[in-house]
């Protein structure tokens, strides 16, 4: 039964040129699970609000839009507000009210029911999204991952046959992500909840979709079952920016099949069972087609530098009374050096850097930067052409009403004159594509757009250093693109950049070392592709996948290189020795 | 069903309003009654009370969109969050200078609100007591005259520094009173001026910071409230 | 949990309300002591020794300088001690000034009482029936503050890692410190819009919201409710016929004893202790049942 239709729906925001969402067709039916990706802009949050009458942005619509065959215009108050739940993806700014059970209760006192009927709802809500531990705690204490399944749990209260969410794990750690997904799974398949989810995360929901769709300038232009979406991408543009969002076993494999395609004959290469997604498909199908030979390339370590940052046995607590955040932590990182420090959410991870850049002061233990201790740093000295620091909240940057004023701002700060610095504005806005940006209103950004001016801001004190918390954080594909083009460049000018992430996949591909911190301090630290061969569960898909076969081999692209270095020395016997290994392979 | 709720709801209002009609003056004047010696004291506070509550009623009856209510909150949380930022220069407070901020872009009603409910929320964390009332209907105030001069204020910088100046002030002296009455029974012109004189520089610091609120985030903050209500309300 | 905070919150509200109107409007010696005496014991039960031993150490200061303040605004009474500046120091201004320090004392005391067991939920669920929008205005508010300050820490921090507005001189530091005020201000605000949008997407403007909460009025609320009634009623009467009327000025004096006047020091006592005696009840309670286990 088709629960949703819409036909020919087009939206422009007032004063506006383009179309956010043109000519849209969709139909989905009852119980479906639907993915909707896209890149950030691509108008996903536009359409979904529109879908979503009290959401409904003000504009010039045209077509419709049917729930269970209504025009959701006709659909009464309630009907509307009930049967259509929608998340939203700041877990913080979507809960109303500062207790659990009353956040739970909002949705169902605003239809009206009675004490008894609420009573019994909310019980049973708590019950089932497994609250009633935290049932009478503030809404505020909860962590990240507890709040966005409250928020969900509120809403799914009010028993909506439609749940739309947009982007709802964008602010979550990988572990409470993957919570949050299962329970939406579990949502969709025990209680037949349609649901409409919009993501960028795409390793675990594709597993688990009906459908995809892919949406690009407004328009939907995928639209089907997540195998084939990557060939449907890639039939459109070969090097569509949607493609390295892919999970990992789908990007192997169509990287494999346009780099091998003289060698393997494409019915051969083809997975056996019906699509490869998940990260056992992506091994048995490696494993199936590869022997594996060596361990994989590993990177040369880099030449002894002196040491910009160097931490030795530093202790530190917020209070007295509360446990130790660093525990003798111990951590040297080299100059030039793009250092990755990877642990999970409350491990502590901002503390270190809170410490590095002295906003935080340690106990115990000494911390030198270039080799002088941070206590030496007079005043100001810190900050000054030596060692910056971006959050993870870009908006934490600005304090004035543009991007412009805000650089300006530093600039008097820093005691450089106007024709000194109109030049530096320009050249950072130019590097980092942020030129049209420079007059808008800071929070009028989205969210990249916020990121990349709070890093442009931070790279005006021209620092040596620079310290950056969780920078992928509710990120695209494409923009973390950009933001690898970005730390490549930096590179090359010899900066050192230290990363706090738990962005394992970007991690591996950027940095010059990884480290791992629990409880503490730091318990493993090695090139990424030592780093994440020698750990079991903490390490990317394509490691997961190709481990047995090369362990060493830790991104997408190593593995594929990998690949077809087998298939060439293969192909070197196959030649020497006539068709007698063919059947082999 | 619904238009039994609402009957019922009607029905309750009523009945509540005749319990009230009736409660009040006997709780007011059997009160002035049994505490002899301290009827001044107890009228004044009661008078407090009550005098929020048409203001309160008026908040309440009007049709007030969901964003409005948020934007309160936001304000009085931000005030009492400010005290915290602002906590080493005692008395160096925001709360009077964000309800007048809030009542000159979004009224009188929400402004009492702001004003009264600043009180009320800090108050949770600073320790309730019988000054609540009194904070609570005094802010409000401010918040309410503030709305119903908002355009002058929005225009004249000079009318607005004397009004934040003189807010400060009239906040500081009407707390004091209540302390006088309730400590002698009487009004003691002695203990006031006494209690006056030793939180003058309080009065001072308080009545400039309004002042610095009012013109440096005052402008930002003010700016920002009026593109919230282009960009969202239309 | 503490055994009287399990009340239903309309109890505990009528409750706090009949011993602070009472502690604060009924000036009698003796009920002032009674209210001085139930609200430390309350308030040594809600806390631990630590925070009483400090509770003691910051209302001792107060009780000395609120007692003798009292004398130099006042030069009422008979009993003339000495001369200052001219003015008569009485002895009766001095007893004064101690009456006037207790009842302080206790009505301070019992304020704190009421702050810890009336958490902002159960106040908010009093007045969520009568005035429904304010009372989601409060809660919203309470949700507010401590993510505010955060953000207040967040920015801060931010800022000084750029080495802005940290320098020694004063005005650049508050200059900062408005700053991060006026930012975070814009930033809640922006973010509020994401608020209000999640209410309305819950059904939040629809007609005939209704109020739910956790609270429900069992057995033993009635008991207390009705047992706190007589007691007020007993020490109101008391206090309507007179028998409690008490003078500092010009002379100390008071109304004889009398059966009325009895019968409202031993209601008030009662009820200023009934918080102490239903926590040691609990107290006793549990470890009897545990010594059974």
């Amino acid at each position: 039964m088709e629960i949703l239709h819409i036909e020919n729906l087009s939206f422009r925001y007032p004063k506006c040129e383009s179309y956010a969402v043109k000519d849209i067709n969709l139909n989905i039916c009852a119980g479906e699970f639907v993915v909707l990706c896209g890149q950030s802009g691509c108008g996903k949050t536009t359409l979904l609000k529109l879908i979503k009458r009290e959401l409904a942005p003000v504009g010039e619509k045209s077509g419709e839009i049917k729930y269970n065959g209504t025009d959701i215009k006709e659909l009464y108050d309630r009907a509307s507000a009930s049967e259509i739940g929608y998340v939203m993806q700041n877990p913080d700014s979507q809960t109303v009210t500062d207790k659990v059970w009353h956040e739970l209760a909002f949705g169902l006192e605003n239809l009206g029911l009675p004490q008894e009927a609420i009573r019994r709802r909310v019980g049973e809500t708590a019950s089932w999204f497994g609250i009633q531990g935290w049932f009478r705690k503030d809404t505020d204490k909860l962590s990240g991952g507890q709040k966005q399944i409250l928020n969900l749990a509120s809403v799914v209260a009010m028993e909506p046959q439609l749940l739309i969410l947009d982007e709802p794990t964008g602010q979550l750690d990988p572990i409470a992500a993957a919570d949050f997904i299962s329970t939406l799974l579990r949502l969709n398949r025990e209680l037949g909840i349609t649901v409409i989810l919009a993501e960028h995360r795409l390793e675990e929901v594709f597993p688990v979709a009906d459908r995809v769709l892919v949406m690009d300038g407004g328009k939907i232009i995928l639209n089907g079952r997540p195998e084939n979406i990557e060939r449907g991408l890639l039939s459109l543009n070969e090097n569509h920016p949607m493609l390295s969002g892919m999970p990992g076993a789908v990007r192997i494999y169509n990287m494999l099949q346009r780099r091998l395609p003289d060698i393997f004959n494409p019915s051969e290469l083809k997975p056996r069972g019906e699509c490869l997604l998940t990260v056992r498909q992506g091994r048995d199908f490696l494993e199936e087609h590869f022997k594996g030979e060596g361990q994989g390339d590993v990177k040369p370590e880099r030449q002894e530098e002196p040491y910009a940052i160097e931490m030795k046995n530093v202790w530190f607590r917020y209070e007295r009374d509360l446990p130790d955040i660093l525990t003798g932590m111990e951590l040297r990182i080299s100059r030039g050096e793009l250092f990755f420090l990877l642990g999970g959410n409350g491990s502590g991870k901002t503390t270190v850097l809170n410490v590095i850049s002295g906003l935080n002061k340690p106990y115990r233990g000494r911390i030198l930067i270039d080799g002088k201790s941070i206590k030496d740093y007079r005043g100001n000295a810190l900050y000054r052409r030596k060692l910056a620091y971006l959050p993870q909240n870009p908006q934490t940057v600005f304090l004035k009403d543009s991007v412009r004023a805000d650089f300006v701002e530093l600039f008097k700060a820093l005691e450089i004159s106007r024709a000194d610095y109109e030049p530096k504005i320009e050249k950072i806005s130019e590097k980092l594509g942020i030129e049209g940006l420079l007059d808008r209103h800071p929070y009028d950004l989205s969210g990249g757009e916020q990121q990349k001016c709070a890093l442009a801001k931070i790279l005006l004190t021209e620092p040596e250093i620079l310290l950056l918390d969780e920078p992928t954080k509710g990120m695209d594909a494409h923009s973390k693109l950009a933001l690898k083009a970005v730390l490549k460049e930096l590179k090359t000018e010899k900066m050192t950049v230290a990363v706090v992430s738990h962005d394992v996949e970007f991690a591996a591909e950027n940095a010059d070392r990884c480290a791992l911190f629990f409880d503490g301090s730091v318990i493993s630290s090695d090139v990424p592709e030592i780093f994440f061969a020698e750990n079991s569960f903490y390490t990317t898909a394509a490691n997961r996948m190709a481990r047995r076969l090369w362990k060493n081999a830790v991104t997408c692209e190593q593995v594929v290189e990998k690949c077809i270095e087998e298939a060439g020395k293969r192909r070197k016997t196959v030649g020497e020795d006539g068709n007698k290994t063919c059947e082999k392979i | 069903m619904e238009k039994m709720e609402t009957k019922r709801a009607k029905k309750f209002n009523t009945v509540s309003f005749l319990v009230l009609c009736i409660a009040v003056p006997v709780i007011v004047i059997g009160g002035a009654w049994i505490f002899k010696d301290r009827q001044y004291a107890w009228i004044t506070l009661c008078v407090a009370v009550l005098a929020c509550v048409p203001f309160f009623l008026l908040f309440e009856k009007k049709e007030a969109d969901g964003r409005v209510l948020v934007t309160v909150a936001v304000m009085c949380a931000l005030s009492v969050a400010g005290r915290v930022l602002f906590a080493p220069v005692p008395g160096f407070k925001p709360v009077t200078a964000m309800v007048i901020i809030t009542a000159m872009y979004f009224g009188s009603e929400a402004g009492f609100v702001t004003g009264a409910f600043s009180a009320l929320v800090s108050n949770f964390y600073f320790g309730q007591g019988p000054w609540t009332p009194f904070q609570m209907f005094v802010w409000g105030l401010i918040g309410f005259v503030s709305g119903l001069c908002g355009s002058w204020l929005k225009k004249n910088r000079v009318f607005l520094t004397v009004f934040g100046i003189i807010s400060g002030v009239v906040f500081s002296l009407v707390m004091d009173i209540w302390t006088v009455l309730w400590a002698d029974g009487i009004f003691n012109v002695t203990r006031y001026a006494a209690a006056v004189i030793s939180s003058v520089q309080f009065i001072i610091i308080y009545a400039v910071s309004n002042v610095v609120f009012l013109f440096f985030p005052g402008k930002q903050i003010g700016r920002m409230l009026e593109r919230i209500k282009t960009k969202y309300m239309g | 949990m503490k055994a009287f905070s399990g009340y239903h919150p309309l109890t505990l509200l009528i409750y706090f309300l009949s011993v602070l109107m009472t502690a604060m409007f009924l000036w009698n010696p003796v009920i002032q002591l009674e209210a001085l005496l139930g609200a430390g014991l309350f308030a040594a039960m809600l806390q631990n020794g630590k925070e009483t031993a400090g509770d003691i150490l910051f209302y001792i200061p107060l009780f000395i300088m609120a007692a003798l303040a009292n004398p130099l605004f006042s030069h009422n009474g008979v009993t003339i001690l000495f001369f200052m500046n001219g003015n008569p120091v009485t002895a009766e201004a001095f007893i004064y000034g101690i009456a006037l320090a207790v009842t302080l004392i206790a009505v301070l005391l019992w304020c704190k009482c009421y702050s810890i067991i009336m958490s902002s939920d159960k106040f908010i669920y009093l007045f969520g029936r009568a005035i429904p929008k304010l009372s989601l205005v409060l809660s919203m508010a309470l949700r507010f503050v401590p993510l505010f300050k955060r953000r207040f820490h967040k920015v801060r921090k931010a800022q000084r890692a750029m080495g802005m507005y940290s320098s020694k001189s004063y005005t650049d530091r508050l200059k900062g410190t408005l700053l991060t005020f006026s930012a975070v201000t814009s930033w809640s605000l922006e973010n509020a819009m994401e608020t209000s949008a999640s209410m309305k997407a819950r059904g939040y403007g629809l007609a005939g919201r209704s109020n739910f909460s956790i609270f429900r009025f069992a057995p033993h609320d009635f008991l207390l409710l009705a047992f706190n009634v007589l007691l007020m009623l007993g020490t109101l009467m008391g206090a309507a016929f007179g028998e409690l009327e008490f003078y500092y000025y010009p002379q100390i004096s008071g109304s004889s004893l009398s059966v009325p006047g009895l019968l409202a020091y031993v209601c008030f006592g009662v009820l200023t202790l009934l918080p102490f005696i239903i926590e040691l009840k609990e107290k006793i309670l549990w470890k009897y049942f545990i010594s059974k286990i």
